[in-house]
């Protein structure tokens, strides 16, 4: 009796129980849609980040690179270190290997331009390098993935073009030089004429240089299978107290917080592993990006959870309200049940069954529709996918069924103190 | 003068015939009791009679105006300009004190008077509990504030559905007596009730049983007619 | 009396005395009315907001003199100074770069306003302490490393004066910077130390952090080049087009989490409006039934609705600005900025959809026979 009872409250009140069950299943979609986006947004956001470029930088053990940045050292070269060009795959191998988004070797030559008597830095690096790793992963990376922010005109350098170069935009204005003429490039070593494909702004020190594929600089200075710098770009995660404990020193932590550290994408941590696996090199966290994309992250992820909570907050009130509407209604039912002998638990029960059914029912529409929220936020926003996270599911289950049970509380309230004939006269 | 005729009317919900060719007529200044049992179609009547509804057949003219043939929206003002209602169930606008009740009644008719309300409600003896609202009345009180609503706009016909179905004898003898004096002083009265004691209170008292009229009775008052008082509903006729 | 006043005297009576219920339905529009007039606020100080944040990445602008052989003057860094609206600046670090030896090794010193360099760059991790008395220098982390110094130890430094001679003088190391960059391998020191060394030159470069997108920067950097022709300011591009690459992204999230969650409240607050309405089908019917036209029972429900959705609107238009400004205050650790244009907006749309959500239960309603609803129970 009690299920028949059920079922003719669901059924044949029919637009009442549907009202509820749509107001729970915008509830509920909405708490999806904002947890889901809440919790992938990091990820998102880090991907958006890499728009600052390299936050990792490889050299080798004992290197100076204030020399490739300024150009101001008076340092001569002697017994330059390398790393191995060989090993730039390996990069991809590490623990972490996912969170490695790009990266790009240097190698320095100095060359005099046609008669320049200065030495102008020539740099050889990867443009859009094609790679087939061990493990059987393809991968495209380089420079135009890297350097998101360079105004080329012209065109970029492609990977086997070993008689183009790109010039910098300050070079190129000093020397007067314009896309498609050609240069003379000459080290002791080798005279070469090449074409300048592009030209580039990139708003810092390197307008002052020229660019060339890895292959044609190392030509130039003599040098086989060597690189003097890796920039890595990885999506990290912000740092905290252990990061940075470790980052001091990593033999400080106890066995299992070194575990921890090694397994989580600390920033601290990727260098970490790159060191394995680059023979005598130092990575180094280029503190500008990896800090600054902290605090970003950290920053966004509070805002989203800030705007979550005031969702939740607003569709609870929302449903509760409808509950609470929804229940008083059928004061009269419910005094005519009374009245027939019902008791109080037993009425109650009976109507806390029915919402609880009608709010699995809304709940379920709900989730799927927050799903569809999410995509659209994510494909509107970042032009992919946010992952459903599992977790949602719970958080929102138990969200739901406190707020409809807390919403029937004041009607319930209200239909214990009832007078089953103070209804029915109609008072 | 008649104020209501009821010509051949009948009233069809599918195969059911509510109303089956009833004849009526109703004159000015007289006390009607339509009574029956459940499902004699004494609710379809008073809809009809109340402007609440049309008849599938036949004629209804009241006050000089056949109702059958006129639209929804004029039958809503006729029913607002001639027709009074009193409810078996009150219904009053529990947010709205027993003053404003009756002045919302003004409200949808022309204009809102308070000193006009305030007499109606003089008239039924509430004066003192204008200010009141719906639920710290007494069920007799609210009923009598129904009845001041009902009268508030001059109606050509007092409409009373079951007025006391849910009063208990003493307020069923205050209504009843406000009734008594609303007659005295001229008021066109229909009564539809199932009791024969409220049925006895009238001029005349009509029968239905199955939608039709199965008899008719006029009779002699048997109580003493009280005449103190009545020319405070004078005003309201 | 008036028919208008007696219009609003059943109005604010049905508000009045029905409290619970009517508490109920401005709680739901209320709520509508701070998620609107929040995340609105939000949404428009985003830009404002975050650009402060995205200043840890450092100076935005830097100025070069045109002739590398030439320096910038103290008249041109004055101008420079000028050229940046007052409120937007964050930091302001001229540059001296010099070359010297400690222990007969070759290093860079820069002289600069360290206070300004400090601003500019909140990435720099430093150990021991900024340099705060004359003679003390910060040390790039990786020359600390090199030649073994720590914070609070003494070291000499040689700088060239003529040809074959060179100046020594004594520095205590304040602190060491790690940056992960360039600056792990220069030796910073105020700007009136290097100049009581070398004498002063003029400046080699002058860096600069301004809290402005790229459009606003470019036009500063214009007006400066106009001004003077000796001097290069350029956009460092890396930082300028990467933060309107995110910011912009960041933006459309908000803006379109703004959009979803207000629809979905527009929704929930209707439904609410549409169970309270429909909870009163009989009073519809009684006023019917005394002769109501449909018109005025639509017009009392709406009254109502009007005045829920104004008292919502401003109660929510408030609440909602103090959502923001928590939000301010705990993301951003600042105060959020006041739309007074927000309250109009939150309070219209407010009575908008209340009235709308009123008329649909009501108008459904309105066309019933008064019989049906007055019979029946």
């Amino acid at each position: 009796m009690f299920l028949r009872m059920i079922w003719g409250a669901l059924f044949r009140q029919k637009s009442k129980m549907l009202m509820i069950a749509f107001t729970i299943a915008l509830g509920v979609s909405l708490s999806t849609s904002m947890l889901n986006t809440m919790l992938g947004v990091g990820d998102k956001v880090n991907q958006e980040l890499k728009a600052y470029g390299a936050n990792i930088n490889v050299v080798p053990k004992e290197a100076s690179f204030l020399d490739d940045i300024y150009g101001v050292s008076d340092q001569e070269e002697k017994g330059q270190n390398y790393l191995n060009e060989d090993e730039l795959g390996n990069i991809k191998t590490i623990f972490w290997a996912f969170n490695i988004v790009d990266f790009t070797p240097y190698f320095y030559a100095k060359v005099k331009v046609n008669d320049d008597s200065k030495d102008t830095r020539l740099v050889g690096t990867w443009f859009a390098h094609h790679m087939e790793l061990q493990t059987g992963e393809i991968l495209d990376t380089g420079m135009i993935k890297l350097k998101s922010w360079w105004e080329i005109e012209g065109e970029w350098v492609n990977d086997d073009d070993d008689d183009m170069i790109m010039a910098g935009s300050v070079f190129a204005a000093r020397n007067n030089l314009k896309v498609g003429d050609s240069v003379e490039l000459s080290t002791p070593n080798l005279k070469k004429t090449v074409k300048i494909k592009g030209i580039f702004n990139s708003g810092s020190d390197e307008d002052q240089y020229i660019y060339s594929s890895l292959k044609l600089a190392q030509d130039l200075e003599g040098k086989k299978n060597v690189v003097n710098r890796i920039e890595v770009s990885a999506l990290t995660t912000p740092d905290n107290e252990l990061a940075r404990r470790a980052a001091q020193n990593p033999l400080s932590l106890t066995l299992k917080e070194q575990e921890v550290w090694y397994c989580t994408a600390y920033v601290s941590s990727i260098c970490y592993q790159i060191q394995e696996v680059i023979t005598d090199s130092v990575a180094k966290p280029i503190r500008q990006v990896a800090e600054s994309e902290g605090d970003i992250l950290n920053k966004t992820t509070l805002l989203m959870v800030l705007i979550t909570i005031l969702s939740l907050a607003g569709s609870a009130l929302g449903i509760s309200n409808l509950v609470t509407a929804g229940v008083m209604e059928r004061r009269m039912e419910i005094g005519l049940q009374k009245a027939v002998g019902a008791s109080n638990t037993k009425v109650i029960f009976t109507i806390l069954t029915e919402i609880v059914i009608t709010g699995i029912i809304g709940g379920f529409v709900g989730y799927f529709a927050g799903i569809g929220f999410t995509q659209i936020i994510g494909y509107r926003v970042f032009g992919s996918a946010i992952p459903p996270a599992p977790m949602v599911i719970p958080i929102v289950a138990v969200l739901v069924f406190l707020v409809t049970i807390l919403g029937s509380i004041p009607a319930i309230r209200y239909l214990v103190n009832l007078n089953p004939t103070e209804v029915l006269h109609g008072r | 003068m008649d104020i209501l005729t009821l010509k051949n009317v009948s009233k069809i919900y599918g195969e059911l015939k509510a109303l089956d060719n009833i004849n009526l007529k109703v004159e000015k200044g007289e006390w009607l009791a339509i009574m029956g049992p459940s499902g004699s179609g004494k609710t379809t009547m008073m809809n009809i009679i109340g402007c609440m509804d049309k008849p599938s057949l036949g004629e209804v003219i009241l006050d000089g105006t056949d109702i059958s043939k006129v639209s929804q929206k004029d039958l809503t003002i006729i029913r607002r300009d001639k027709i009074g209602l009193v409810f078996q169930q009150f219904h009053l606008v529990n947010y709205l004190t027993a003053l404003e009740n009756v002045m919302m009644s003004q409200y949808y008719h022309s204009m809102p008077d308070e000193e006009e309300a305030m007499e109606a409600l003089e008239a039924v003896g509430l004066k003192d509990r204008a200010k009141h609202l719906p639920n710290q009345l007494s069920g007799g009180e609210q009923q009598r504030v129904c009845i001041a609503r009902a009268l508030i706009n001059h109606p050509a016909l007092l409409l009373a559905d079951e007025p006391t179905g849910n009063l208990d004898e003493k307020n069923e003898y205050v209504v009843m007596d406000i009734f008594e004096k609303l007659h005295n002083a001229g008021s066109t009265i229909i009564v539809v009730t199932h009791d024969p004691e409220v049925g006895d209170e009238a001029e005349r008292m009509v029968t239905l049983e199955h939608g039709r009229i199965a008899g008719e009775e006029k009779k002699k008052r048997q109580r003493p007619v009280i005449k103190d008082g009545d020319d405070k509903f004078k005003g309201f006729v | 009396m008036k028919k208008r006043s007696m219009y609003w005297r059943m109005v604010t009576a049905s508000l009045a005395r029905r409290r619970s219920r009517m508490i109920t339905a401005l709680l739901a529009i209320a709520m509508g009315a701070t998620i609107l007039s929040g995340l609105v606020t939000i949404y428009y100080d985003i830009p404002r907001q975050l650009g402060k944040e995205f200043r840890s990445y450092g100076a935005n602008m830097i100025v070069i003199p045109t002739d590398s052989e030439h320096k910038i003057t103290d008249e041109q860094f004055e101008e420079i100074k000028a050229g940046i609206p007052d409120g937007k600046l964050v930091g302001l670090a001229p540059y001296i770069y010099q070359n010297a030896k400690i222990n007969e090794q070759p290093y860079i010193v820069a002289g600069t306003d360290l206070e300004g360099a400090r601003k500019n760059s909140p990435y720099w991790l430093i150990h021991g302490e900024w340099p705060s008395q004359p003679r003390q220098v910060l040390l790039g982390n990786e020359i600390a490393k090199a030649i073994d110094l720590k914070p609070g130890e003494k070291f000499t430094l040689s700088t060239p004066k003529n040809k074959n001679e060179s100046t020594q003088t004594d520095f205590i190391v304040a602190g060491t910077v790690t940056t992960g960059g360039k600056e792990e391998e220069l030796i910073f020191m105020s700007l009136e130390d290097i100049k009581s060394i070398i004498g002063d030159k003029g400046l080699d470069v002058v860096e600069a952090s301004v809290e402005a997108e790229q459009a606003e920067l470019s036009q500063i950097v214009e007006n400066l080049k106009q001004k003077d022709a000796a001097l290069t300011p350029q956009m460092v591009k890396r930082v300028t087009a990467s933060q309107d690459v995110v910011l912009t992204k960041l933006q459309s999230l908000v803006w379109i989490v703004t959009v979803i969650v207000l629809g979905i409240m527009m929704i929930c607050v209707s439904t609410t409006m549409m169970a309270v309405v429909t909870e009163r089908r009989k009073e519809i019917g009684l006023k019917k039934a005394l002769g109501a036209s449909n018109e005025s029972v639509v017009s009392d429900f709406l009254g109502e609705g009007m005045m829920l959705g104004f008292a919502g609107g401003l109660l929510g238009s408030g609440m909602g600005y103090f959502f923001a400004l928590q939000v301010g205050m705990s993301v951003f650790a600042r105060r959020i900025h006041f739309l007074p244009a927000m309250i109009p907006v939150t309070v219209i749309v407010s009575i908008i959809i209340t009235m709308i959500a009123c008329s649909i239960p009501v108008s459904k309603t309105v066309d019933i026979e008064p019989a049906l609803v007055l019979r029946g129970e």
